[in-house]
């Protein structure tokens, strides 16, 4: 499991006001993170009040069903309380690393159902618009200023770039997998996803205002 | 691997994409080039940020209770970051008191009107212009949301577990038109098309599908932009048999119910 490790770039990415409230953001969740390894149960709760709407309604877009969404935040949360003692400051901000337990539980999920011939639509229908009237969760990481200009660069981006991230990030398909199914050259599902990520990342830097 | 070719991996990489032996492949370049850890560290709040984009749902209010439950084994104390419902102090006013309120409210009222007309006129034009920019900012909205739908539903075919996929030649009236329609018998179909020719006033172009038992279906009527191109996101019924052929024709305005006019584009499913 690769760990993001964001902490040098989000105190470069927030700056001023903003990124000194980012900076107090983290240093809260560690400092809750550091309780809940002394078991302190009241600490667990606290990070569920910080974290639980962000991790739900994310892990609801990648599964589609609230039951299963539910599961998946149980399990994060168990997850994070057993880990807590094990948890390392220096490995990342608290919130990355309970958004990458969010997503590998709830894709695991997409992948057991995938794997299953006759349960094939189960949980579809689900509203997968990124276009959202919705205050985006702020999490500590990113100001909101940022999501929202990334959800606009996310719909300007080539109809097909746009596809291989989603198909990639939110349905956990697998270079190969996106490539068979799209028609098109391993490299290019690679050069598409990365040219994607360079184009969100210039949206994300671009300076507030 | 060069540089180049693992370089290329990155965006893989931070959506997490990668299969295990391209990640530890990945993971070893890393440890030797400054270039891709900087490229990764740059990246990686993109990730983050396609998280914290999705649509913002609430959990049920019992979920809180189940997961610290699950977690530690222990019952559970009230919301932290919710404030305490605050009760108001409830005051009764004196009889006497209330009757002198209003009577001096009267009083004051009568000078007020004056000003308070002046200034409801002033805001029902402030209203009007409101509503103005309301309705198109609605618009805006709607909009909005139309491409978002077209966006999810492209993508929800193409992540289809019983995707198909049809390649179209370009036939000889037009040589240099292409198209691709990715078909889900659950989810529908992507049909994407570049070069068609542009037709003459009162033609429209079709999409079919032809199937090996019934007569041909029609998909819809498809809109392709100055160059010729075009990626619309449709319904197919349900029930339609595996479609044998995938073929676009000119058709009178409005389209029809079986196709009359020439072939332009047509393909055969991938075996």
């Amino acid at each position: 499991m690769c760990m993001w490790v964001l902490w040098a770039v989000i105190g470069r990415v927030g700056a001023g006001e903003a990124g000194r409230a980012r900076a107090e953001d983290a240093r809260v969740d560690q400092e809750v993170v550091r309780r809940m390894a002394g078991r302190d149960g009241d600490a667990l709760a606290e990070l569920y009040d910080r974290h639980a709407r962000a991790l739900y309604s994310f892990a609801l877009h990648i599964v589609g069903e609230k039951a299963e969404a539910e599961d998946v935040v149980q399990e994060v949360f168990s997850q994070a309380w057993a880990q807590a003692p094990r948890y390392e400051a220096r490995r990342g901000a608290v919130a990355a690393w309970l958004l990458t337990m969010t997503r590998s539980r709830a894709i695991d999920r997409l992948r057991a159902r995938r794997a299953r011939p006759d349960s094939e639509g189960a949980g579809e229908g689900q509203l997968r618009d990124l276009i959202d009237p919705s205050e985006p969760q702020d999490l500590g990481l990113l100001i909101r200023e940022q999501v929202n200009r990334l959800r606009s660069a996310l719909e300007g981006l080539p109809a097909l770039q746009r596809v291989v991230v989603q198909m990639a990030y939110f349905e956990g398909l697998t270079q190969s997998e996106i490539a068979e199914r799209l028609g098109e050259p391993l490299g290019t599902v690679k050069t598409r996803v990365r040219l994607a990520l360079l184009k969100l990342r210039e949206a994300l830097a671009e300076p507030a205002g | 691997m060069s540089h180049e070719a693992v370089r290329e991996l990155s965006g893989l990489y931070v959506l997490e994409a990668l299969t295990p032996a391209e990640l530890a492949e990945f993971q070893a370049h890393l440890e030797v080039c400054d270039v891709c850890r900087a490229e990764v560290a740059a990246l990686r709040p993109v990730a983050v940020g396609l998280a914290c984009a999705v649509p913002q749902v609430e959990p049920p209010a019992t979920l809180r209770e189940r997961v610290i439950r699950s977690a530690t084994g222990r019952p559970v104390e009230a919301r932290h970051s919710t404030a305490s419902v605050v009760r108001k102090p409830t005051t009764r006013m004196a009889p006497w008191l209330l009757a002198a309120a209003s009577l001096l409210a009267a009083v004051a009222l009568g000078g007020y009107s004056l000003q308070l007309r002046a200034r409801v006129t002033d805001l029902e034009t402030r209203l009007q212009q409101a509503i103005t920019q309301a309705s198109l900012a609605e618009r805006q909205i709607a909009d909005a949301r139309r491409t978002a739908l077209d966006a999810q539903s492209q993508l929800a075919v193409l992540a289809a577990p019983d995707l198909v996929r049809i390649d179209l030649a370009g036939q000889t009236n037009a040589p240099a038109a292409s198209a691709r329609a990715f078909w889900s018998r659950s989810r529908g179909m992507v049909f994407t098309a570049s070069n068609l020719p542009s037709l003459p006033a009162g033609r429209v172009y079709q999409l079919w599908v032809l199937t090996a038992t019934g007569p041909p279906v029609s998909v819809g009527l498809l809109e392709p932009d100055q160059t010729g191109g075009l990626t619309a996101v449709f319904q197919t019924p349900p029930d339609i048999p595996p479609p044998t052929q995938v073929a676009v024709s000119d058709e009178p305005a409005g389209g029809v119910p079986s196709p009359t006019g020439m072939i332009w584009v047509a393909g055969t499913p991938a075996a």
